[in-house]
């Protein structure tokens, strides 16, 4: 089953980094973009793209150096100063959705990564790490339900909308 | 019984096994347990003793709470304190009682090991008073422990062995059996068994010295179990190295005093029940008890001050904690020092007594600061405990004093089982102790023990 | 591998055959401490990380099947106090307000020690630390003494006191026998959506520690909170601000609690094999000396 899912999820990537990476030295960037890769407890995020980029101008706050980039960071600039555009840009090419399985960390240990790649967080602490930290920063939308709203499994281990507890006498 | 025994000065107190007249026959167990009194004689007595109407009121509010804590479970009577995991069940009836119950090791010791016989006539009274202490303590932690059913758990079902409480836990089961062995040579004589006192007074030593033992190590486990919670006690009451050394120390004082205070209240309660030997040397005891004990109080206020100056803590003095602290030495250590000596530099029975009492409240208030009032100091708030607590607290020591009323009443303790020796011609097994016992009747009259 | 749990035990078990039969007891010397297994597991958790969206405490009280919260988990009121875990709750996560920096949220469970407390001070021996890092509990030995609440330098066991028959202790188990034992993450790690806590080899996690602050000095204080405290945690916090401020104890000892008791135990061989010599010598002095004038004396105390 885990296997099966794994050999999904690869497909699914190398079909994604195909396209975007089609789209991205093709015919152009995609303006809005749906995060349905993790959809447990929230619903995907239809991620308007195109806002963003005109908001910020710059990629390389999300995208690191990926798609060309300068690079701000001084451990980054390390390496990375001339490394150019790469072939991966979207963010689960590299962000692992399950970084903690048993294989993930095996797998860590035997590739010896380098230095700053060592603690790579997983796929949605990217995503969470890089929208939460700058929508602070920008007064963006922080709730949770802001960006995704919560589905009906959510709201059962949060015991929240429907299965608020009865004992709860809130205001 | 006193005011009884007041009205009707000619009734006969069961002290031996046969009615006075030698003709007479032997008290049966119901006459025994009813001291020779009729059973219409006995309630008259209890009815105007006014201490059993205080318990009468005690017990029926406290015992449905005590069944009701089994019942409802522990939060319905302790409010279920997760910071605080130790109310007053452990923090007065175990850490308050054990200490002041050393008085039977060191009773035992004082007579057996270093052949101190003129403290023979508290011997049993100290040791009778250990026993009740622990078994007590024990009765506290029956109530305290989650599931007091598996209390035999730490001895066979899984070890532990690498816990201070494993070690207390043993401890404490060892020694009970140990005051229990010591303890029988007067159940022995009240129920008619001499072959049983023959046995244990044979073992004497060996019981004396197992006590002074375990007592050592557990008086002292009790304090080190403190050390498992550095953080948590106030640096004042907390010592890495003094702290198992605080605990054993204070005990000692507080079972010599504890043994005054209780001598004190049977003379005054129960003077019938003591014979001329307890009565007339009483003073002079009390006055042997208050030197130990003044002794042991002086060690324990120098490394209680050690203990603060070894890790430097004298700017807690300047808080509030350091003004409680103050108080907890001033009150339970400086004045009970000074009571005492003055009191045995002037021959003055009664500072001695005082001195006594503010000894022993003193240790308690160091066992109750150390596991209760300090504990979890940070937080800033004392736990006090709910009313239940207070309730049941009170009901078990309610129930304490009462057993130890009825034992002093029965057994052998505070007067001198009169033997007859043709009982013992026939029922004891060595033909060689009959001689002794003929001799100890006829020593008894001859010459009082201890002068 | 003679650790000092063991040599304790060889001692106290010792001692209690001692103190039992009436034997002396023999010393035993062994050195060295426990410095926890080498593959053992722990969590990086970067307060820095934190928002406070208390989805890990959602995910344990799935996880471990544990009551109904009295609020839902995305209620912030909760946030008015400081909580400590509960038999219902085995993690919290506490909101603190420090000065010059912003808001700061610590999630709370056990710590998982490598030389746990509530496992030495147990009677009966009912914690086991696993070789997976975790610390767990069993409950059908557990006498109720609660002596690991007292010892627990963190305060994180919590008894079920309400429960009449069968009270326990209720604590984090690093969800050992759903997921760790398993080779996977803890549900709060899981769930974590700005992954606060980093799952892995807590070797591996003290280097990835220490690299992080490393690499980002204004970000964090010089701090790898678990490293060393009480003989090493498996849990571990990076922190932006000084512990104390977000409810860490800062002094807490380096050494494992454990060794506040071990000048006591020591003593315990040592009193068993030196009193009974010591009393029984006295014991024939006192009375050889009271045996020239007063023989009768002897007599009378054995037949009093």
């Amino acid at each position: 089953m885990r296997v099966v899912k794994q050999k999904l999820i690869m497909v699914l990537t190398g079909t994604l980094v195909l396209l975007v990476s089609n789209v991205c030295f093709g015919t152009g960037i995609p303006d809005r973009i749906t995060i349905d890769s993790i959809q447990k407890y929230y619903d995907g995020v239809s991620f308007n793209h195109a806002a963003h980029i005109n908001n910020l101008k710059d990629c390389g706050l999300c995208h690191h150096n990926t798609t060309g980039a300068q690079v701000s960071d001084p451990n980054c600039v390390r390496c990375h100063k001339n490394s150019g555009a790469q072939a991966v840009v979207s963010c689960k090419g590299c962000h692992a959705a399950e970084p903690f399985t048993s294989e993930a960390l095996k797998r860590q240990r035997d590739q010896h990564p380098p230095i700053f790649h060592m603690d790579k967080v997983g796929l949605k602490g990217a995503y969470h790490l890089s929208c939460v930290g700058c929508h602070k920063k920008m007064d963006g939308p922080t709730g949770c339900q802001d960006c995704h709203k919560r589905n009906d499994s959510g709201d059962r281990i949060f015991h929240s909308g429907a299965y608020t507890p009865k004992t709860a006498d809130k205001p | 019984m006193k005011q009884y025994l007041k009205r009707n000065p000619n009734t006969q107190i069961v002290n031996s096994l046969r009615t006075d007249n030698d003709r007479g026959h032997r008290w049966t167990l119901m006459e025994k347990l009813l001291m020779g009194l009729t059973p219409q004689q006995y309630l008259a007595q209890a009815v105007s003793n006014p201490l059993n109407w205080l318990f009468a009121i005690v017990f029926a509010v406290g015992i449905p709470v005590i069944i009701g804590r089994f019942i409802f479970g522990l939060e319905w009577a302790t409010g279920g304190p997760q910071s605080n995991a130790w109310g007053l069940f452990l923090g007065f009836g175990l850490f308050g009682m054990v200490p002041l119950s050393s008085s039977g090791f060191q009773m035992g010791s004082a007579v057996e090991v270093f052949g101190r016989h003129d403290m023979e006539p508290l011997e049993r009274l100290g040791i009778l008073n250990g026993i009740l202490g622990y078994f007590f303590a024990v009765v506290f932690l029956m109530v305290d422990l989650g599931q007091p059913w598996r209390l035999p758990y730490p001895m066979v079902v899984s070890w532990g062995p690498a816990s201070v409480l494993f070690l207390v836990a043993w401890h404490v089961a060892t020694y009970l059996s140990v005051q229990a062995a010591e303890m029988s040579t007067s159940f022995f004589e009240w129920m008619g068994w001499p072959a049983g006192r023959t046995v244990i007074k044979k073992m004497a030593l060996g019981l004396a010295v197992a006590g002074i033992i375990l007592s050592t190590l557990h008086q002292g486990a009790l304090g080190a179990l403190s050390s498992y919670a550095p953080g948590k006690i106030h640096p004042l009451w907390y010592s890495a190295s003094f702290q198992w050394l605080y605990f054993f120390v204070s005990s000692l004082p507080g079972g010599l005093c504890m043994v005054i205070v209780v001598s004190t209240i049977v003379i005054k309660t129960m003077a019938w029940r003591c014979d001329d030997n307890f009565k007339l040397n009483l003073d002079k005891l009390h006055i042997s008890l208050a030197k130990g004990a003044s002794m042991g109080l002086i060690t324990y206020f120098v490394i209680r001050m050690i203990g603060v100056a070894h890790d430097n803590k004298w700017a807690y003095l300047a808080t509030g904690w350091g003004v409680w602290w103050m108080f907890e030495i001033g009150f339970g250590v400086i004045l009970s020092l000074f009571l005492l000596t003055t009191g045995v530099r002037k021959n003055n029975i009664t500072l001695i007594r005082m001195g006594a009492w503010t000894t022993i409240l003193g240790v308690i208030l160091n066992r109750l600061n150390v596991y209760l009032i300090t504990f979890n100091w940070k937080h800033g708030e004392i736990e006090i405990p709910p009313l239940r607590e207070f309730m049941i607290t009170i009901t078990i020591y309610c129930i304490y004093i009462a057993t130890y009323r009825f034992i002093l009443y029965r057994w052998p303790v505070l007067f001198r089982w009169k033997t007859q020796y043709s009982e013992y011609a026939v029922l004891e097994a060595t033909p060689a102790a009959i001689p002794a016992d003929v001799a100890a009747v006829a020593g008894l009259e001859a010459c009082p023990v201890g002068k | 591998m003679i650790d000092r749990r063991d040599f304790l035990k060889g001692c106290l078990a010792c001692s209690v055959t001692a103190a039992s039969v009436g034997v002396v007891g023999k010393n035993a010397f062994a050195a060295g401490s426990f410095e926890g297994y080498p593959d053992a597991m722990g969590v990086l958790v970067d307060l820095t990380r934190c928002v406070g969206c208390r989805s890990c405490e959602a995910a344990c009280n799935n996880e471990q099947k544990l009551p109904d919260p009295d609020l839902p988990f995305d209620d912030k009121s909760v946030f008015l106090e400081q909580r400590r875990t509960t038999p219902k709750a085995y993690t919290v996560v506490n909101k603190y307000e420090v000065a010059d920096k912003d808001t700061l949220f610590r999630k709370i469970q056990c710590n998982h020690c490598n030389e746990p407390a509530c496992l030495t001070s147990c009677f009966v021996n009912a914690y086991t630390k696993t070789k997976e890092g975790a610390v767990i509990y069993n409950s059908k030995v557990c006498v109720g003494c609660r002596n690991c609440m007292i010892a627990c330098p963190f305060n994180i066991p919590a008894y079920s006191y309400s429960s009449p028959t069968n009270p326990l202790i209720k604590k984090c188990i690093f969800c050992y026998d759903t997921r760790v034992k398993y080779g996977r993450p803890p549900a709060c790690v899981e769930i974590c959506p700005q992954q606060v806590m980093t799952f892995g080899r807590r070797s591996d996690l003290i280097e990835m520690g220490h690299e992080r602050i490393k690499n980002d000095p204004a970000k964090y204080v010089n701090k790898l909170y678990g490293e060393k405290e009480v003989g090493g945690t498996s849990w571990m916090y990076l922190s932006s601000v000084d512990l104390d401020k977000v409810g860490l104890d800062n002094h807490m000892q380096k050494e494992p609690i454990i060794s506040n008791v071990k000048d006591f135990l020591g003593m315990v061989p040592m009193v068993l094999s030196i009193w009974p010599a010591l009393f029984t010598g006295i014991h024939l002095l006192s009375t050889k000396n009271k045996g020239e004038h007063g023989d009768h004396d002897h007599k009378e105390g054995d037949q009093q």
